[in-house]
């Protein structure tokens, strides 16, 4: 028997050597992979998109017209160019030919006409036909792949559209056929690099790689079909649970890292951890300037005064999170550095701001009065909302607040509608909020202007509001970006009447073997799984 | 017994009166919840509402709300954009999977312990109500972050969740029947010994029946009836604990969606919700009832 140990040995050996010529057919050999997701999609077709937290499946399935960059621009995707006309009225789009849907359909200028025309279908997406395409006139396909899209007005943010989710090409035979044309499903079908075959409500969504792709956005790090040749995402609403996924193996990427968790992560040398700022606005508070105490831009200032930012993000977020100093997230092309270091952290100046103010006196409490109300502030928030330990952060900037100034900051986290009623009743004097738009501008559209639909700080400058309109209407980035800026110094330093405290990130962590994870460079959210691959 | 069925019915029209009325008394609102988040203009504002046909009288909506229920037809959901009764059909399943593995777990367990333990000695009984004290008083959502952490997360024997078949549906299982076997444990024993100091019991030990025999052909049977009406809480347990189970797990089940609609105040889905919980409960007790006869003839007259 143990003379035959040296001819196993070496049969062992020879398999080894035979099993090492192979390595290349081994990479190249499809991959599987599994991504715990935090969030559940309210739907799959990418034209009903509202959750952010979604993003990251849109473009597994579906490609837009265009891509957007982090400085603003445009690239090419399924639109190979395109021009604007000098009024700024008629968009020309040239598509590309060698495109198709996952249902064997050609895409081509008319099934672009039905996509945008499936908009003005009544009840299909009122808040998409009543904003982003508001000056959307008509298309008219000129050529089989030539396309031409007249406004009613120049708007700016057009091209922000045909950049977005909503912008995802459907096969114009599925957007009849659907099931359920709404929530979407297998049978709404993209021309994505996946393509969608099961969805699991409350458990998981499974794509398979489109072996014909070979259309990705301009700039993408690979062209042809995906390297995965499956993918699949499980929900997993717990952050603990899907961290204990992760280091287990369960799963090979978690999106959603707490920061109580980033510190275990970044010490498993195994472990991979990837973090993005998010496009949009930053997380401020909002003054409800519409009655006292906030009405006092006096008062407004010393809240601003009165908070640590940075001891307080410390404390919450472990140095994970990154301060904000302007309403525009500093990720967006239009972000003021110019604002940095103009407010917060001066206690002595928070205390003579308020006394000047008329609130001299101190009750029991500590808390300052002035003709005996006591100086109180509200925030009210709706749960479903709170989210990235926003109710710590709440409690933290309470301590400080009463501590330093002797303000009385009370935080009420309630149900979406006791939220919205309070919002109605004008009850409350601080409301918090960040949006995630790609295009900073069309966030600020929506909250700073005098009627925009959610002002709740019931600031009006006429001159903002011209600033903002200005901006709308012109594609020039450069101009744009100096009317922001304008905007932003009037609304944070003139009347201060937003509190900017942090820039909301999107974390990723993963197995070290996993490659190609990325962030959409205009959202800041993860991107699909395109690029993805495993492998060193 | 047709008793029995009106007083169902009319459980169940209380139930779907009542969840409605919550709709009504509920802050906010309804077109507020459609809007959202998301962009909110009197155009879009106008279309919600003709949409949903909100104009028309409340007592026109409730009546159409029952009329549509008669027919099966349990309304769209606000958020999914989809029929409720569709929602909910992919949903049954997998909460009925579950919450079965855990009631068969909890009965299995407490049956098997009662039955070792009653009137043995101090430390087996101790050691037995111990562990169902804690069972019963740790929350289930502990109970599964701890069941996972040593067995998926460390040891790996199981899934935290997936289509992985029975696999992936021991630890839900154990988290959500531990509790129930805590207190069904409880009662048996409690019902077990009292049973076995009954005249009967001595006569039977008289008569040379073994111990053995004796508890299970007879006092058995006379602790089995508190036990039997414990069921019914057991399923607002059950009903009540899937919620946690299914998103600490996620799994696919009724409790995750009545969560995400609860939070998300999608009304027609939590109504469905409620209702099916009604219907579940109304008949679960009438199967109760037809149990207690089989168990006990004395009721039967």
């Amino acid at each position: 028997m143990r003379r035959l140990a040296p001819a196993a040995a070496s049969a062992v050996l020879l398999a080894v050597l035979a099993g090492c010529g192979a390595p290349a057919a081994e990479q190249a050999a499809p991959a599987t992979l599994t991504w715990a997701v935090e969030t559940q999609p309210i739907t799959l077709n990418p034209q009903q998109w509202s959750q952010n937290k979604a993003r990251l499946l849109v473009f597994n399935q579906f490609d837009a017209l265009l891509a957007k960059d982090e400085d603003g621009s445009y690239r090419p995707w399924l639109a190979k160019s395109w021009t604007v006309s000098d009024d700024g009225l008629t968009y020309t789009l040239d598509l590309r030919e060698d495109v198709t849907f996952h249902d064997g359909a050609t895409f081509d200028a008319a099934s672009v006409k039905a996509n945008l025309d499936q908009f003005l279908v009544p009840g299909y997406n009122a808040a998409v036909a009543a904003i982003q395409l508001r000056s959307f006139k008509k298309a008219e396909v000129v050529a089989p792949h030539r396309l031409r899209i007249t406004l009613k007005e120049p708007d700016a943010l057009f091209l922000d559209f045909l950049a977005s989710p909503y912008a995802g090409q459907i096969s114009p035979k599925s957007l009849k056929s659907a099931k359920d044309l709404k929530f979407g499903g297998p049978d709404l079908v993209g021309t994505g690099p996946f393509i969608l075959d099961r969805y699991v409500q409350g458990q998981e969504i499974h794509y398979r790689r489109n072996p014909a792709y070979r259309w990705p956005p301009a700039g993408a790090a690979h062209r042809g079909p995906a390297h995965l040749a499956e993918i699949t995402y499980r929900f997993l609403p717990e952050a603990a649970v899907r961290v204990g996924a992760l280091t287990s193996g369960q799963v090979q990427v978690i999106e959603g890292v707490p920061a109580t968790e980033v510190a275990l992560i970044e010490k498993d040398p195994s472990l991979a951890l990837h973090t993005s700022l998010n496009s949009g606005t930053s997380y401020s508070y909002y003054f409800n300037t519409s009655h006292p105490p906030f009405d006092d831009e006096r008062v407004r200032q010393a809240f601003r005064e009165a908070v640590d930012v940075d001891a307080v993000l410390r404390s919450v977020y472990r140095g994970t999170a990154t301060r904000a100093w302007s309403v525009v997230g500093r990720r967006s092309p239009f972000y003021d550095a110019s604002l940095e270091g103009s407010f917060g952290g001066d206690v002595a100046k928070a205390n003579a701001l308020l006394d000047a103010a008329g609130w001299t006196g101190r009750d029991a409490e500590g808390y300052r009065v002035k003709d005996g109300e006591r100086l109180t502030v509200r925030e009210v928030a709706s749960a479903p909302f709170v989210r990235d330990r926003r109710d710590v952060l709440a409690q933290a900037i309470q301590a400080q607040v009463k501590q330093n100034a002797g303000i009385d900051f009370q935080v009420r986290i309630v149900d979406q509608g006791s939220a919205q009623k309070a919002l109605e009743e004008d009850a409350y004097e601080l409301f918090g909020n960040s949006r995630g738009d790609a295009d900073a501008g069309a966030a600020l559209n929506l909250i700073l202007p005098a009627k925009a639909a959610i002002n709740r700080t019931h600031f009006a400058d006429p001159r903002v509001d011209k600033w903002l309109a200005a901006a709308s209407a012109t594609s020039d980035q450069a101009a744009r970006k100096k009317l922001y800026a304008q905007v932003q110094r009037a609304a944070v330093a003139e009347h201060a009447v937003v509190f900017p405290i942090y820039v909301p990130a999107d974390q990723i962590a993963a197995s070290g073997n996993v490659q190609g994870l990325g962030f959409e460079p205009a959202s800041g959210t993860p991107a699909s799984a395109y690029d993805v691959r495993i492998g060193t | 017994m047709i008793r029995r069925l009106g007083t169902g019915l009319a459980v169940l029209w209380a139930a779907a009166t009542a969840s409605y009325v919550a709709l009504l008394l509920a802050p906010g609102d309804t077109v507020d919840i459609l809007v959202g988040d998301g962009p909110d203009t009197p155009e879009i504002r106008a279309r919600i509402v003709a949409e949903w046909g909100l104009d028309r009288p409340e007592i026109v909506q409730y009546v159409s709300y029952l009329w549509r229920l008669l027919h099966g037809d349990l309304g769209r959901s606000y958020q999914a954009q989809r029929g409720v009764g569709e929602i909910l059909a992919g949903q049954v399943g997998p909460t009925a999977q579950l919450t079965l593995a855990a009631a068969g777990t909890g009965v299995v367990l407490a049956g098997v312990i009662a039955l070792a333990t009653a009137g043995r000695g101090r430390w087996a009984r101790g050691a037995a109500s111990a562990a169902e004290l804690v069972a019963v008083s740790v929350p289930p959502f502990l109970i599964g972050i701890v069941l996972l952490s040593v067995f998926s997360f460390t040891l790996g024997w199981f899934p935290v969740s997936g289509a992985q078949g029975p696999r992936a549906l021991v630890l839900p299982a154990l988290a959500l029947g531990l509790p129930i076997a805590g207190v069904l444990g409880q009662v048996l024993r409690g019902g077990l010994e009292q049973a076995l100091e009954q005249p009967f019991a001595v006569t039977a030990r008289a008569r040379g029946l073994t111990e053995r025999a004796l508890v299970a052909r007879h006092a058995l049977r006379h602790a089995l009836i508190p036990a039997v009406t414990l069921a019914g809480w057991f399923t607002g347990t059950l009903l009540g604990g899937a919620v946690i189970t299914e998103i600490l797990f996620g799994r696919p089940g009724l409790g995750q969606v009545a969560m995400q609609a609860v939070t998300g105040r999608d009304m027609p889905v939590v109504m469905a919700v409620v209702l099916l919980s009604a219907v579940v409960y109304v008949t679960i007790s009438t199967l109760l009832d037809l149990a207690y006869r089989a168990i006990d003839p004395r009721i039967r007259t």
